[in-house]
């Protein structure tokens, strides 16, 4: 004999489920020195196959593992053209997911996320350039140089309100951008700073390795950038942010609970500029030069547009619309200005049709699904009905609900078949050969429910002497008394009983 | 101050009141934060640098070269700019205004569509036409008059007298008109506006067709003074929104108070030997984030003292 | 008399939750129905989505014997404008005035057909009548008046053009005994040729005076509470 052959039965058959050993103890590595699990596994019970089951709750990790990978994996492997591009949108992806937790996990509106980059990208190569500083101290620099200008453009953030403040930031990159045009030393190089020192050798630069040293570096870049949104978004600051998110009624809820919401916002904001500053040194080293190109409105947009492409408010918007962006922007440079134009297109596109960007189609397609579903459902119940839509979803087994939707239909059916005529038949002979339409009511009376099922009850001494009762339907509760009539004839309680029921249910 | 310098600073501050207003409205009937003002004001400019080249010939046929036709001449330039400007306004309510007004996150959603517009818009006129500045005709020819001394070039003082009409007309229809009278109701409290039976996308229209022609006028007026170019759009676009925002967005009085202020801030800055015309920009908006700083809602939250 | 407004199967709510349960229910046309129930028990949200005011909502609402009603999930509001103009007067809770608004431009807004638009002048004096104190306050900005006055302000705006339904929400909400009163009598007195709901928490108020009154409790209607003869 073969043995027995399960077929995968749920919604999602591929989906990747552990059948884990049901009487094995559970054993979960744990992130070193923390107290946190490396994936976000969960224990399900398979109703169906009855038994233990694992599923990966959060399959973004892998995703992020995929993507990185191959990152790695395939840029020594490309032309050095595509190298530098590569390069360039680690740096963008880094920047944006920095940008992310400021607009993101703070809610601040800051358009002067590259006005940090470039002064403290400034402040370090100047550092190097005049004051000799090597350039390993230059990411000291520029993190300690973001550091302040942050602090400097967080205090005023708490009194203004998002769009006066997108404008007070707007203005600051347009201060700084004339404030560096204007700088005596260099106006001969049109206010750049250029022969910066870096960490690719000087005969190396521009050439292959010197190239992959700069990917290599740009990498870690990103990675340092995940991080910090991993350890922001994620952990104590992002969670208090969280309360305060959405709106004024939230900011009040929070503070009234006693989270000093403004104060963890400006905490992300300095910490973010700091960040940003590490990304100003990088960026000073990896050109070998910094310009004040990177103060302009045309190079904000370009990376606001990365953003909302991707979908405001998330790291893997920030990197998948820097990835799409660059690949348009640098990728594409033989369209010409054309490719702008499709950049803006795009966006134009991503924002009427998606709520957040590429990545939170997939949600919006949900919400969409689901909410279609209530549409369908509300539509199909009728009153009376034996579940309401709304408590259709609370209900875990759906086989429920096909049994009082069926027993409601049984019920229609047998209402139809209550008639004086069969009435008078059972009274005639409560317990003899019954017509077609009498046997069915009173087997639908005999599945019925323990709980409020009437019995008859002989009454003590042994008399011809009857009443009838309901059971409780609980282990221990004594039956109630219907109502006080007696009846000396068995038949007669029969009788009675099939009353009542048919009442019960053609009140149904 | 020297009468010149006051007309200077009326000058700039006409072309910035146009554009300023034009984004105040829109924000606080409509809700839009409107990007692609510049890109309309820069589309204007070129569709009346386009429509004077073709009608040019035309006009100088059929009316000579008298007075006549420096009028049709000024007639044709200020109505196609007006008109694209309008046009303007539909596409803008065609893709940021009614796919998305009812959706979740309608403003910054509607920000960002026009941003791309701009951008857009932008570079497809660079792409066009070059970056390659087009001078217009001169309307008001060339010429000065003299005031107790001081001369007024003609295209400043047509500046000043053509957007003080506008805005005139402008706030006339907001006050009289029931079409205003309903904007001014749906700026104010949309629910009140709904139940007054005003509907937000029959109104919405004429709002930004309204706004799209202002930022057209700004460009037939500027036109007079500086060329038209594919970025012309950028500055008065950033202009307008700063005081529009100064003015505490929605506000029309605010807006106009702040441009004026703006005005006369750039040309005494510009006229102030050792800043100079570099520093304008820094000062203006030195000075807006200060005032932001002071009062986070603008001119306009002095001038409000009603309550909710 | 025949049917003005007549309610099938009306559910309706925000987001996950689900306020009004399956309503069924008919107005005659010059009824007067008073609307009661304790607060969050739905008569807010039956207003609302009389005019598609409610986050969705699914069933018939039958004005005149045309159908307005419908499912809807998405679009508050959207069509709200179209059914004031239809023929449905509201004075919402909390009044949705404008701020900056004077009493008369603020009720001019409320003229929106054409023949109220031409006729606003005697219209706005009819409502001084029935609103004494507004009348010295013509010019005032809306945003500086009282609540009651404000009140006043919204129930006008409401009555500049005829209706064949009025709905008013919570006439007596943040009032004073005194001021609702006031405003209560006013109400009383309107000359209405079409049918009114009066939301009202406060039954005191009500009883005696309207011509029929609804309790509304969890999302449904719980009968007739004490009627009055119609004559």
């Amino acid at each position: 004999m073969s043995e027995k052959r399960f077929h995968k039965v749920g919604r999602r058959p591929y989906e990747l489920r552990l059948t884990p050993d049901g009487s094995a103890e559970r054993a979960r590595g744990r992130l070193p020195g923390t107290k946190r699990h490396w994936l976000q596994w969960r224990d399900v019970h398979n109703p169906k196959t009855l038994r233990r089951e694992r599923v990966l709750v959060d399959k973004k990790p892998l995703w992020w593992v995929i993507g990185l990978s191959f990152l790695v994996i395939i840029t020594p492997f490309l032309p050095n053209s595509l190298i530098s591009v590569v390069s360039i949108f680690c740096v963008y992806a880094s920047i944006n997911v920095l940008w992310t937790l400021i607009i993101g996990t703070a809610g601040i509106f800051s358009l002067a996320t590259l006005a940090v980059v470039g002064a403290s990208g400034y402040i370090a190569a100047a550092a190097n350039v005049y004051l000799g500083v090597p350039w390993p101290f230059m990411l000291l620099i520029g993190p300690l140089a973001g550091l302040v200008f942050g602090a400097v453009l967080a205090a005023p953030s708490t009194r203004l309100d998002g769009l006066y403040y997108a404008l007070l930031t707007m203005g600051v990159a347009e201060i700084c951008r004339v404030f560096v045009m204007q700088l005596r030393p260099l106006t001969a190089s049109g206010g750049a700073i250029t022969n910066v020192d870096s960490f690719i050798p000087e005969d190396w630069f521009l050439q292959r390795p010197g190239l992959l040293l700069g990917f290599a570096g740009a990498f870690l870049l990103l990675l340092g950038a995940l991080l910090v949104w991993r350890l922001v978004n994620s952990e104590r600051l992002g969670m208090l942010l969280r309360v305060a998110k959405t709106s004024r009624e939230d900011e009040a809820f929070a503070e009234a609970i006693g989270i000093d919401f403004r104060r963890a916002r400006l905490l992300v904001f300095v910490i973010s500029s700091a960040a940003l500053g590490v990304v100003g040194a990088f960026y000073a080293m990896y050109f070998r030069s910094i310009s004040p190109q990177i103060f302009s409105l045309d190079q904000l947009l370009l990376l606001f547009a990365m953003m909302v492409i991707g979908g405001l408010g998330r790291a893997e918007g920030a990197v998948i619309g820097a990835a799409v962006v660059t690949i348009i922007d640098k990728g594409l440079i033989t369209l010409g200005p054309p490719r702008i134009i499709l950049v803006a297109l795009i966006m134009i596109g991503v924002t009427i049709f998606a709520r957040e960007g590429l990545t939170g189609a997939r949600d919006q397609f949900r919400d969409f699904r689901k909410r279609k579903a209530g549409e369908r459902r509300a539509g199909r119940t009728d009153k009376g009905g034996e579940a309401m839509p709304e408590e259709a979803t609370d209900v875990h087994d759906k086989q429920e609900l096909y049994y009082r939707r069926f027993n409601k239909r049984l019920r229609d059916r047998l209402k139809e078949l209550i008639t004086p005529e069969l009435i008078e038949e059972h009274k005639r002979d409560p317990l003899g050969h019954h017509s077609d339409a009498l046997s069915r009511v009173l087997n639908y009376f005999r599945r019925g429910e323990m709980a409020d099922k009437y019995v008859i009850h002989r009454m003590i001494p042994a008399e011809e002497k009857f009443r009838i009762m309901a059971v409780s339907g609980q282990r221990g509760m004594p039956p109630r008394v219907v109502d006080d009539r007696e009846y000396t004839d068995i038949k007669d309680a029969y009788h009675a009983v099939f009353l009542l029921r048919v009442n019960d249910l053609l009140e149904s | 101050m020297d009468l010149g310098l006051i007309i200077y600073a009326l000058n700039l501050s006409a072309i910035y009141a146009l554009m300023a207003i034009g984004i105040s409205i829109l924000w606080s009937s409509v809700g839009i934060i409107n990007m692609a003002h510049g890109a309309t004001f820069a589309v204007s400019g070129y569709a009346a640098w386009l429509v004077t080249g073709v009608m040019k010939p035309v006009i100088a046929d059929i009316l000579g070269n008298g007075g006549l036709a420096t009028f049709a001449m000024a007639g044709t330039l200020v109505g196609s700019a007006l008109v694209a400007g309008a046009l303007c306004g539909v596409v803008i309510y065609l893709l940021a205004f009614l796919p998305i007004h009812d959706k979740p996150n309608f403003q910054v959603r509607a920000l960002i569509v026009t941003l791309g517009l701009n951008i857009a818009a932008v570079q497809g006129l660079l792409w066009t036409f070059g970056p390659r500045n087009q001078g217009l005709p001169k309307i008001f020819g060339f010429g000065r008059w003299e005031v107790w001394g001081t001369k007024i070039r003609y295209d400043q003082a047509g500046t000043i007298i053509g957007a003080a009409i506008i805005m005139t007309l402008t706030l006339a229809w907001l006050r009289y008109s029931r079409r205003g009278l309903e904007v001014r109701a749906m700026m104010q409290n949309a629910e009140g506006a709904a139940y007054s039976g005003i509907s937000r996308q029959v109104t919405a229209l004429p709002v930004l067709m309204l706004t799209g022609a202002l930022a057209g006028m700004a460009a037939a007026l500027l036109s007079q003074t500086i060329f038209v170019s594919p970025t012309a759009g950028v500055i008065p676009l950033v202009k307008g929104l700063t005081i529009a925002l100064l003015g505490g967005l929605g506000s029309v009085p605010g807006a106009m108070i702040g441009a004026l202020l703006v005005g006369f801030l750039e040309a005494i800055v510009g006229a102030i030997p050792f800043l100079g015309q570099r520093y304008v920009m820094f000062a203006t908006f030195l000075f807006i984030i200060a005032v932001l700083i002071i009062r986070p809602r603008g001119i306009g939250g002095l001038l409000d003292d009603t309550r909710e | 008399m025949p049917e003005l407004l007549e309610i099938e199967k009306l559910s309706a709510g925000y987001g996950p939750l689900r306020v009004l349960h399956e309503i069924d229910m008919t107005v005659r046309a010059g009824e007067r129905l008073g609307l009661v129930g304790l607060n969050g028990h739905g008569k807010t949200t039956l207003i609302r989505a009389l005019t598609h005011m409610s986050g969705w909502q699914q069933g018939s609402i039958k004005l005149d014997g045309k159908e307005i009603g419908g499912a809807r999930s998405l679009g508050a509001g959207r069509r709200t404008p179209g059914l004031v103009r239809m023929g449905i007067g509201v004075a919402p809770q909390g009044d949705a005035i404008f701020p900056g608004l004077s009493v008369r431009k603020h009720l001019e807004c409320g003229a929106f057909s054409k023949l109220a638009w031409r006729e606003r002048k005697g219209r706005i004096d009819r409502i001084f009548d029935i609103f004494p104190p507004l009348r010295p306050l013509e010019h005032a900005l809306v945003g500086k008046l009282s609540g009651g006055e404000r009140r006043m302000v919204s129930i006008g705006r409401m009555l500049m053009t005829e209706a064949r339904l009025y709905l008013i929400d919570e006439p007596s909400l943040g009032l004073a005994p005194k001021i609702s009163h006031r405003v209560m009598e006013a109400l009383w007195d309107l000359p209405v040729e079409g049918a009114m709901i009066i939301a009202e928490q406060n039954v005191a108020l009500l009883t005696g005076r309207a011509d029929r009154m609804i309790g509304m409790h969890a999302g449904r209607l719980r009968g007739d509470v004490g009627h009055v003869a119609l004559n």
